[in-house]
């Protein structure tokens, strides 16, 4: 598959499971998509230290270094697999992996060269001493405990956007 | 027949169950949704190849599984994990207990876990005064209802939305909802307060990682993630057959598990989680326990019923199984319910308690064709039938009637006069008997087949 085919798989799938996802191709666009979401949440966590995390303008009377509290995450994920939709969130540089499941939005950019085809092609380069949280995050949190009937956002985020860069 | 006087009274319980419109109503619906979804989300993929590849890697593993553990051991514990073993059910509840006091604990937050329903860990840890908050919504519902899990993937599935309403507004003192989303969110709330203050977790584990010492955690509601990556102490309860070789090898059960277990591609969640957190992270928790529970499995492997512990757990045998589609998981008695349930009860708990569900059954053999590792349940179940025959454990009726039907069709001649008695009498008896049952019987046909055969 191509780079584009590979994307455009990650994107299809992605949307199958209620992920929200856009694309983008420089710093201008994804400030572009990231407006409106920032304008209207309350609080932000953003880890700033990937360049693409650096490259978000935050508003910063709304950004806090307290995820637990935030009711947005933007941060860049290590990967995507397009098998699944899947974002991989990994603790690898010392990302807190648990900071996109604690706030209601949780806001994903995923760098494209970084988006596997499948499942196996992500795996079998993960070894024998992988970091120690590995999180393939597919769409939001969701239950269906009641009658299975389905409802979003139970622990984790009611929302996910996921942004292609 | 009479019913078994020893054992689970499944038949006293499945007659209780399907006077029960509600229930029949909800697991209707459940065991219809997810083989609806089950089958859509297997449709245009080489379903019988993922099968026959997981089948085997299952088998394989079964096949080293003491070197599969040993190796899960050391490699968990180069991970920063600390492994222990526990040869049943009360060595596992009382390690757990103990971590838990060592450490002053005196409430713990848990995800989803069977294995901790088998060895009965809350009831344990709450009588040693620790106070267990099942994070999953379903096990939440349950558990202030007081009740055992009816569905190994959806423990609530037997109560409908206005029970659970009426549960929530009884015990939580909320105002009464029957909105599901309603009901989450008052969930979410409660437990959202637990997690944040929790100072250790239990979860159980979907599948055990042997090169690498991974445990591995499918969830959708993201309580797993929570229990696993917030407070400092995480313990794992897990049987020791959940073991694949490598990571390599997950992406054969990554495909099938949620595909049979809800019709999932994918759940929201899927975890990895190797060890404790090291130097430089800024997730994991300081300090993990993984509790390696045998019970009996060491000697299940050896023999002919090994294949049970291929089983992974999908719930696709119950939603497809004739029987639990009607009667629902408590019937059963057990903390596994349907086709996987009854053998591997029988395998845990020994024939003698849990032969009556040997009658949960029809032998059909819609199990087998849905589930992800072909466990050959029917032939494990025909063969556990055969072993309770032997043994003796029959209903006495049943036995002296076998007995009778035998010596009857040994005998052409009492074999055709039994026919031809039929033919006569059948007038008769559709006149006095007991219409009901009757109605159910083919009518006896006579001469057609009533040839006498020498």
């Amino acid at each position: 598959m191509t780079r584009d085919e590979i994307i455009d798989l990650f994107i299809g799938n992605a949307v199958k499971v209620a992920a929200e996802p856009l694309r983008v191709n420089n710093n201008e666009e994804l400030n572009r998509v990231l407006g409106p979401i920032l304008a209207e949440s309350e609080s932000i966590f953003c880890p700033s230290v990937t360049d693409k995390e650096k490259a978000v303008q935050l508003p910063p009377e709304k950004h806090t270094q307290d995820y637990a509290s935030a009711s947005v995450c933007v941060e860049e994920v290590s990967a995507a697999i397009a098998e699944t939709g899947s974002l991989v969130c990994s603790s690898q540089g010392g990302k807190p992996v648990q900071a996109g499941l604690l706030p209601a939005h949780h806001v994903a950019i995923v760098s494209s060269e970084n988006i596997y085809e499948n499942l196996d092609d992500f795996f079998s380069t993960l070894g024998n001493s992988p970091p120690t949280n590995i999180t393939l995050e597919t769409g939001p949190s969701r239950t269906a405990d009641i009658e299975l009937t389905l409802t979003i956002g139970v622990h984790g985020p009611g929302r996910l956007t996921v942004i292609v860069y | 027949m009479s019913t078994s006087t020893q054992g689970i009274p499944f038949r006293t319980n499945a007659a209780e169950a399907l006077r029960n419109a509600t229930l029949r109503g909800a697991m209707r619906n459940a065991t219809d949704t997810f083989t609806i979804k089950r089958a859509d989300a297997l449709s245009g993929v080489p379903v019988e190849e993922w099968r026959e590849q997981a089948s085997a890697m299952r088998l394989h593993v079964l096949d080293n599984l003491s070197d599969y553990v040993d190796r899960f051991e050391k490699n968990a514990a180069r991970a920063g994990a600390r492994v222990h073993r526990a040869k049943d059910s009360q060595e596992a509840r009382e390690r757990i207990g103990s971590i838990l006091k060592d450490h002053g604990i005196g409430s713990v937050v848990k995800s989803k876990s069977m294995v901790s329903e088998e060895i009965h860990l809350n009831n344990y840890l709450e009588t040693q005064g620790v106070r267990v908050v099942e994070t999953d919504l379903g096990e939440y519902i349950i558990q202030i209802a007081g009740e055992g899990p009816s569905h190994i993937i959806v423990p609530a599935i037997h109560k409908d939305r206005r029970q659970v309403g009426k549960l929530f507004a009884e015990k939580l003192g909320c105002e009464y909802s029957d909105d599901p989303a309603v009901l989450t969110r008052i969930a979410k709330k409660i437990l959202r307060e637990e997690f944040l203050s929790a100072k250790a977790g239990i979860s159980g584990a979907n599948f055990a990682v042997a090169d690498s010492g991974s445990i591995v955690l499918f969830t959708n509601e993201g309580n797993g993630r929570m229990c696993t990556t917030l407070p400092p102490l995480h313990i794992a309860v897990l049987s020791i057959e959940k073991m694949i070789p490598s990571l390599a090898d997950l992406p054969k059960f990554i495909r099938l598990l949620p595909r049979s277990a809800t019709g999932q591609i994918l759940t929201s969640y899927m975890s990895v989680i190797t060890g404790t957190r090291k130097p430089g992270e800024s997730t994991g928790a300081e300090e993990m326990h993984i509790v390696l529970v045998d019970n009996g499995r060491s000697e299940i492997v050896n023999g002919e019923y090994r294949e049970m512990l291929k089983c992974i757990r999908c719930g696709a045998c119950l939603n497809a199984c004739p029987v639990y589609r009607m009667v629902g998981g408590h019937a059963y008695g057990t903390t596994y319910p349907g086709p996987m349930g009854i053998v591997l009860t029988t395998l845990l708990d020994g024939m003698e308690k849990a032969n009556p569900l040997l009658e949960a059954t029809t032998l059909c053999g819609a199990c087998e064709d849905v589930c992800p590792v072909k466990v050959p349940l029917p032939q494990l179940l025909r063969r556990l039938r055969e072993r309770r025959v032997e043994e003796g454990l029959t209903p006495k009726l049943e036995q002296t009637g076998m007995a009778g039907f035998g010596k009857i069709v040994k005998s052409p001649f009492l074999f055709h006069l039994g026919q031809t008695a039929a033919h006569f009498l059948w007038p008769v008896a559709t006149k006095i008997g007991p219409k009901v049952a009757l109605d159910r019987l083919p009518r006896p046909v006579g001469k057609i087949f009533g040839r006498r055969v020498s």
